[in-house]
């Protein structure tokens, strides 16, 4: 098992993520990854901090010398077609250049065009699930256009078909994100994103925004009132990775660098030993909010895996994840 | 109490032009949390990292003062940031819950980069 984990950005939080792999030995963490600068692209999460490339050199040596790998995201799925200016072409390939020169081990992107732009460097290029890779053939064409890593749509993390046929369709890494509570097929995903990558860049719209926070309320609101949606959503318990090891995906990728360094920590933890008794809305990226609200008795779950693996999806015939809420969810007083 | 916030927010406005200049305070609130904090909390403009750093120890002073006379535990005092910037927009004192003294507070580092810890005293 390989875990890809978040930093927030600043160094002093590198350290602590560092000091606690190693303070527990914990050699199956390989990987950071960071946000890059909102000068060049937004990215798929809030930016709380702009790291000059002088730091990310400092930090991606550091991360070295703690024999751990340093990844940029700049998963924006949408960047308004500067990409393709002449202006942005040039910016991107200095910036590429600049991050390699850096020793960057990889970069996170989601715009098809910056993934064959990648194919000029010896950085890896992790294809975020930004790029929403929902299917064997979705994951064919990346990994033709430069893909070495293709982190698969959180949709489709239940669906084990898919994953089984994108493992055997080819030959780049299969990375799943283990602990991103996002709604199953959520209607809002790829409005919110790129709301999400033009507020988190320069490129801000030229009003203010009446409503920012539109799509997360929304997904907020849905879920009190069918706290069934928060068990359909695609989390991947930690003692249930052993699964997804059993089709060949032996990648992971822990969500989260807006939170607390010290939540990181934990979830690192918790993500490493594959055991976790408590409550799993605290293990979960977003909606973290509702762990004050709900509680998911994470041992209840044991088992439940079985039933997703096979399960067709067709809620509406089903009601196993209804059910399940009933048992394993109560509301906290 | 409504007397008490609004003299606190005028104090501090005023303490932080007589040392800094222009700098407004055009919020300013105490707030409780579903997880158990509770805090009193500034939003500010016209302020900047580098001012909060050199004024740190007189900033945490009244706050102190301001929190001490709303009944709220000045426990971990912190500056936020706009993200990627150096414009400070909220300086907060916050009493902890048992999670977030561990989560939030709990580190060596700031908990996220938008945060610059100005005093902590668990």
């Amino acid at each position: 098992m390989r875990l890809m984990v978040p930093h927030p950005g600043h160094f002093p939080a590198l350290k602590e993520i560092v000091a606690a792999k190693e303070a527990y030995g914990l050699s199956e963490v390989e990987e950071v990854y960071m946000g890059g600068s909102p000068e060049v692209m937004g990215s798929g999460r809030g930016v709380l901090h702009a790291p000059l490339l002088d730091e990310i050199r400092e930090q991606t040596e550091y991360a070295h010398q703690h024999r751990l790998k340093m990844n940029i995201a700049l998963n924006s799925p949408c960047s308004g077609g500067h990409h393709l200016t002449f202006e942005g072409y040039k910016i991107f390939e200095w910036y590429f250049d600049a991050l390699n020169n850096a020793g960057v081990d990889g970069v996170i992107v989601a715009e098809p065009y910056l993934v064959e732009l990648l194919r000029d460097y010896p950085m890896k290029t992790i294809v975020s699930c930004l790029a929403y890779v929902d299917a064997p053939q979705r994951a064919r064409f990346f990994e033709e256009l430069g893909a070495d890593v293709i982190t698969v749509d959180t949709n489709i993390n239940r669906h084990f078909d898919l994953l089984e046929a994108m493992v055997k369709e080819v030959n780049c890494e299969i990375k799943v994100i283990v602990n991103e509570g996002c709604l199953y097929r959520c209607p809002f995903r790829y409005s919110h994103y790129n709301l999400a990558s033009h507020l988190s860049s320069l490129d801000q719209p030229k009003s203010p925004l009446f409503a920012p926070d539109f799509y997360f309320d929304k997904c907020i609101n849905i879920r009190l009132r069918d706290p069934a949606q928060l068990i359909k959503s695609a989390w991947i318990r930690p003692e249930d990775m052993s699964e997804y090891e059993s089709i060949g995906i032996n990648s992971f990728k822990l969500s989260g660098r807006t939170k607390a360094v010290n939540w990181i920590i934990n979830c690192m933890l918790v993500y490493s030993r594959r055991s976790y008794d408590g409550n799993l809305l605290e293990l979960l990226d977003c909606p973290q909010m509702l762990r004050y609200m709900f509680y998911i008795d994470n041992r209840q779950l044991d088992g439940c895996i079985a039933q997703w693996k096979s399960c067709s999806k067709h809620c509406h015939e089903c009601g196993y994840c209804d059910d399940l809420t009933g048992e394993v969810l109560t509301v906290i007083k | 109490m409504k007397e008490e916030i609004s003299r606190g927010r005028k104090k501090l406005e005023e303490d932080l032009r007589a040392n800094l200049g222009n700098i407004f305070v055009p919020e300013a609130k105490l707030f409780g949390m579903v997880c158990g904090c509770v805090g009193f909390a500034a939003d500010l403009r016209g302020l900047k990292r580098d001012d909060v750093e050199v004024f740190k120890d007189r900033i945490n002073a009244i706050l102190e003062e301001i929190s001490n006379s709303l009944g709220v535990k000045p426990e971990f005092i912190y500056a936020r940031k706009l993200p990627g910037s150096d414009e400070v927009v909220t300086l907060t004192v916050r009493e902890l819950c048992s999670r977030c003294r561990r989560e939030f507070a709990g580190s060596k580092a700031a908990p996220r980069p938008d945060i610059m810890i100005l005093k902590k005293r668990l």
